[in-house]
């Protein structure tokens, strides 16, 4: 029973990392007032071209490549809508549709339709002590992406409670007129965050190809990057709610696969669709139950004018 | 126009909706620029590019709406874009000591902790200025700063006035509320029309001598004055202590009682903000009534309806024409069938009639000379002007019972001016019963039989044409006194 | 009609940045004669062999491509449409995907657990689909009038728990055929023959009864939002909410209404899907047709008209794709066009202030009274 449950919590840990990070993305950009459904795309584009980078370099330069190549996207969906305040919806959905086709057209083009070669991995981590201590054991052996996964919503969130930048961010996704008022840059704040959300979405991207697997796969990043999406909903838009969701999110489908495997009985009762449904479902009944208003900034998705009156 | 604001002293600037004090004090903030003239600061002339400038140099204002992200504390606001840093960390605790620290001297008492959201509006109007007074304002200009107050509220605020200015700070107060502005203001600068027409010392006038030189000489009547003859047509609107509630909950519309009668046109006077356009509300349907009750063409008021308004003869020609009156991205011809795409000749059965559509809206484009004449251009593609035009055309044409009509003519030319009031008019003989709010008291005057006056959501004054006092009716609009009419 | 033309400016401009920018995707990536044979194969592809043809070719070489293309144009229109609707009610409706999926399994259920006669099944089956669709989207459309919530975010989980509940529940559970002969199949029974629709071209193409119907459905669209009372108050409604309450017009209702079309359309389009090429509910319905639907929508300037025309050259570019695989290069290529117009399409407020540089404005004349 033991070892089920660290082996169902060491694949939580292996798979989280993704998830969170991308979480957290959404939560930088929305918390400024840009909506971002644009995750998916940067996720696909950072896993991309984290894998084609850790062909020819260390894998963890590649990863910083993949980061990049999330914030390029982003970029593309700031310039759209801060800089021309055109629909954000519009621009982030096609950065969706750009990065799947596009991550499709350069697989087979370069590679083969079906994934890039094997990379080499991310050094996973030993951690001396804990090492085979049943249950605790379950934190070893993990890349250096998932420690950060456990560290940076802690750190997303001191940043965004107790920093004068945070205090900045969370005001100019609530009133951005009243940032305006006192001579800050509200398209600055913007562009930080939209970029940063990049950066971040890219970097579960490149998890995928160069931590989870060994290679940037047809179909990666398969939904993730709405999964994503809902854990920041359900997590309230907070770093730590989006952390909290996505973990349990990522526990749900660890546990999925880990029954499939060990226990396919349990699924005649409870069929799989439902446990992947659930994530959905969850937000759905909780956005249904309190309501959208209480949680969401409130500036999210209106583009700022200089002069509104 | 020149004003001088001295260190150190309380001033008030008055004047009517539209003589420019708003303009003016935008300018003095760097949110205008200047086409002519300069700004002297101590005798030096300053450009203020933006309000960084502005607040660098000392200058704070209040705006009427408020500038606060609702979701973060006292503190947070107050601190927001200079904050304190411990380490690089947010110093909360230094912020709440400051924030306490000025609120100490000042004489104010604000939790630092508190969330701006769970605030009052009186509190949340403090948290202004001492967002103000944080950054070094020396001058705070607070723009309409009792309009959202409760008289309490007020009284609060002008004892903190006060204190300012005993610490040498200047305060200009914005506003029309000449009971107030005397009871707190030590100089009064009136404006008029864009102009400064007189600047006077507060222990040296009255409510009355400020109401006139607010609204300018009594003029005599434009043209012939008609004569007045009491009205002897059906009721159409009887309202009995209507109340309505605004979007804070709080009471816009107070017991309204007011009677429209077929063929005569009743005008609202009243400063900006005072329920007028509540009245509008309730009575085309947009709203709903709290309390009070009353028959609208025969029928309940309550539970009113806009598609039920319309259905019993009532027309609206909004305040809001962008917004409310007309849908901007469509064209003129699917305007002119807005509020009556289900009647002839604007549809048949479930379809639309083009043709019908078409013809109607040509022959009204001619007889209201709305430039250009073509139905196809989207109304944004108009000018303010005719896009009224199309508005009130719409309207009139629907051959309504009883016409709304808020602020009719704002933004327009002279002749258009001219060419709506007959409208209006013709629509009274028509035995039309009319219903016209507008903050210009001239038009008010000009063109009703009968006046209600309204102000905080109450009617502080109604009278009758013989007994038209521009003066005693400006008095009505500014203070609340009961009514003797 | 000059007006019309100028408005699909952006729209072809897009479009023909996207072909260039993909040739020279093209050209990098391997050389510039593959890329224009590229080309050249998906012209042929799409829009028949008529080179070929002319020279002696069978009528097929024609038919074959063009049918190919109508029936992935129908689908396109459809969930086109779907997006289209919803965005003159002022919804951004991203769920097309999700009542797709609901609607291609309600048409795959009466399909094959209904017995009935042709006249009959096959009307049934694409009401049902029609019915699911809507169902789904109203969904959507209550949480947004009830409790505000934002029917973009509500519209992508809803997608998320149609795919996750049919593709790896019902289809995979309840809804699996019982293996009758030795092979087992994935997906749900075959429909019956009753249901399908019907070839319109005999063997020769594979151009079914759907292609028509979807440009029928267009047309009832058209004229439903263009002609009719009830669309002129729903169009008003999304341009103007404020001014069309104040107009007496039902302001929720009609967005109920138009939401609950855009799924019954998105249904139906699961329903040609499944009536018309594949004969049952696939094991995954791998075609994010709903997803393009936003695409072609939007590169259709969101009316009917538009969305018909963007529909049919991005079918025909499709049934291209496939002859693209002789020369390596991917079928899904033509998505990659797609997805490129539409982030110009996007971005087109770049192109008009580029194009309004040249020309001076005219200033807005309102004029304050003093």
């Amino acid at each position: 029973m033991l070892e089920l449950l660290e082996a169902l919590l060491f694949s939580t840990l292996d798979a989280a990392p993704a998830l969170i990070f991308a979480a957290l993305g959404g939560v930088l950009s929305e918390r400024a007032g840009v909506v971002n459904v644009g995750v998916e795309g940067q996720m696909r584009a950072g896993a991309f071209c984290a894998a084609v980078a850790a062909l020819f370099m260390p894998t963890p330069l590649g990863v910083v490549l993949g980061m990049l190549a999330g914030a390029g996207l982003a970029a593309i969906h700031g310039y759209l809508s801060i800089r021309w305040r055109s629909d954000q919806v519009v621009s982030g959905m096609a950065i969706n549709l750009v990065a799947l086709a596009g991550g499709t057209f350069l697989l087979e083009s370069l590679y083969s339709p079906n994934g890039t070669p094997a990379i080499e991995q991310l050094p996973r981590w030993t951690l001396p002590l804990i090492h085979g201590v049943p249950l605790l054991g379950a934190l070893s052996e993990h890349s250096g992406m998932t420690y950060l996964a456990l560290v940076l919503p802690f750190v997303f969130h001191a940043v965004l409670t107790h920093t004068p930048i945070g205090l900045r961010l969370r005001a100019v996704g609530e009133k951005p007129h009243a940032v305006a008022t006192l001579g800050l840059s509200v398209q600055g704040l913007r562009w930080g965050a939209v970029l940063g959300g990049g950066l971040l979405a890219g970097l579960g991207g490149a998890v995928l190809s160069t931590a989870v697997l060994d290679r940037f796969e047809q179909h990666t990043p398969a939904g993730l990057g709405f999964m994503a999406l809902a854990a920041m909903v359900f997590g309230r838009w907070t770093p730590l709610g989006a952390f909290g969701a996505a973990s349990f999110f990522a526990f749900g489908n660890a546990l999925r696969i880990g029954l499939a495997s060990s226990a396919p009985g349990i699924l005649e009762f409870i069929p799989q669709g439902f446990l992947l449904a659930l994530p959905y479902l969850l937000t759905l009944i909780l956005l249904a139950v309190q309501g959208q208003r209480s949680s969401a900034p409130a500036a999210l998705g209106t583009p700022y004018e200089q002069e509104s009156r | 126009m020149s004003l001088e604001i001295r260190a150190g002293e309380l001033l008030a600037l008055v004047g009517e909706n539209g003589a420019g004090k708003s303009s003016l004090m935008n300018v003095l903030y760097g949110l205008y620029h200047p086409d002519e003239g300069d700004i002297l600061l101590d005798g030096q002339p300053v450009r203020f590019k933006s309000p960084r400038d502005a607040i660098a140099r000392g200058i704070g204002m209040v705006h009427q709406h408020f500038m606060l992200v609702p979701t973060l504390t006292v503190a947070e606001n107050v601190v927001l874009g200079r904050e304190p840093t411990r380490w690089g960390r947010l110093d909360l605790e230094r912020a709440c000591a400051e924030v306490t620290a000025t609120c100490q001297r000042f004489g104010f008492q604000l939790d630092p902790r508190a969330r701006v959201d769970t605030l009052t509006v009186g509190s949340q109007q403090k948290v202004e200025i001492v967002k103000a007074l944080h950054r070094g304002a020396k001058v705070l200009i607070l723009d309409e700063p009792t309009a959202v107050l409760t008289p309490q509220e007020a009284e609060d605020l002008f004892r903190v006035a006060r204190g300012l200015k005993e610490q040498g700070h200047t305060v200009v107060f914005i506003s029309h509320k000449l009971r107030e502005v005397l009871s707190v203001a030590e100089r009064i600068a009136v404006m008029r029309r864009g102009a400064l027409v007189a600047e006077v010392k507060a222990a040296e006038t009255h409510v009355a001598e400020l109401a006139n030189l607010m609204v300018g000489e009594s003029r005599p009547g434009q043209g012939t004055v008609e004569p007045y003859q009491p009205p002897t047509g059906e009721v159409l609107l009887e309202a009995l202590a209507l109340k309505a509630l605004g979007e804070d909950g709080r009471a816009v519309l107070d017991g309204v009682t007011l009677t429209v009668h077929a063929g005569e046109i009743v005008g609202i006077a009243g400063v900006d903000g005072n329920g007028q356009r509540e009245l509008a509300e309730v009575i085309t349907g947009l709203r709903p009534l709290a309390e009070g009750q009353g028959t609208l063409l025969n029928r309940p008021l309550s539970a009113l309806s806009p598609d039920e308004a319309r259905r019993r003869g009532v027309s609206h020609v909004p305040e809001d024409r962008l917004r409310r009156a007309v849908v901007k991205d469509m064209s003129v011809e699917e305007n002119m069938a807005l509020g009556r795409q289900g009647h002839p000749p604007f549809a048949r059965g479930p379809w639309l009639d083009f043709a019908g559509r078409r013809e109607r809206t040509q022959k009204l484009l001619g007889a209201y000379d709305v430039r250009p004449p073509d139905p196809l251009l989207p109304v944004q593609a108009l000018s303010g002007g005719n896009q009224q035009k199309v508005v009130v055309a719409r309207e009139l044409d629907s051959q309504p019972k009883l016409l709304v009509v808020v602020q009719p003519t704002r933004g327009l030319d002279i002749s258009a001016v001219a060419q709506v009031h007959a409208r209006l008019r013709e629509e009274r003989a028509r035995g039309v019963g009319v219903l016209l709010i507008s903050l210009d008291l001239e038009e008010v005057l000009t063109m009703s039989d009968r006046v209600y006056v309204l102000f905080e959501g109450k009617v502080t004054g109604t009278f009758t044409r013989p007994e038209f006092d521009e003066r005693e009716i400006g008095r009505r609009m500014t203070c609340a006194e009961p009514a003797h009419g | 009609m000059g007006e019309r033309w100028r408005a699909a400016v952006p729209s072809i401009l897009s479009v023909a940045l996207a072909l260039v920018v993909c040739w020279i995707a093209i050209a990098l990536t391997r050389d510039t004669e593959v890329a224009s044979n590229a080309y050249l194969q998906m012209l042929y592809g799409g829009i028949g062999q008529w080179p070929r043809y002319l020279d002696g070719g069978d009528l097929a070489v024609i038919v074959r491509p063009l049918g190919e293309a109508a029936s992935k144009a129908a689908l396109l229109i459809l969930t086109g449409l779907s997006v289209a609707v919803a965005f003159k009610a002022g919804l951004f409706n991203i769920g097309a995907q999700g009542q797709m999926v609901v609607g291609a399994l309600a048409a795959a259920v009466v399909g094959a657990q209904l017995s009935a006669h042709a006249l009959l099944h096959l009307p049934l089956a694409l009401l049902a689909a029609a019915v699911a669709g809507a169902l789904w989207a109203l969904i959507a459309a209550a949480l947004k009038l009830w409790r505000g919530v934002h029917e973009v975010i509500s519209t992508i989980m809803l997608n998320w728990v149609a795919v996750t509940l049919v593709d790896n529940w019902l289809v995979v559970g309840p809804l699996r055929p019982t293996v009758t002969g030795g092979h087992s199949v994935s997906g749900t029974a075959e429909i019956f023959p009753t249901a399908h629709l019907p070839r319109l071209l005999g063997d020769i193409s594979r151009m079914n009864l759907g292609f028509p119907m979807a440009l029928a459905v267009a047309a009832f669209v058209w004229a439903w939002l263009i002609r009719t009372r009830r669309g002129f108050e729903t169009r008003a409604a999304g341009l103007g909410p404020e001014a069309a309450r104040a107009a007496g017009i039902p302001v929720k209702q009609r967005m109920a209404e138009a939401m609950g079309l855009a799924g019954a359309l998105a249904g139906l389009a699961g329903a040609v899907l499944v009536l018309g090429t594949e004969f049952r509910y696939p094991g995954v319905l791998g075609a994010p047709y709903g997803f393009d639907g936003i695409a072609i929508s939007l590169i259709g300037n969101n009316n009917p008209l538009g969305v018909t025309i963007t529909a049919l050259f991005f079918g025909a570019l499709r049934a291209g794709g496939t002859r693209m695989q002789l020369l390596g290069v991917h079928k899904s290529f033509p998505e990659l066009i797609q997805g490129l117009a539409l982030l110009f399409v996007a971005g087109r407020l770049v192109w008009l202030a580029l194009l309004r540089r040249r020309r001076t404005q005219p200033a807005s004349a309102e004029v304050p009274r003093a």
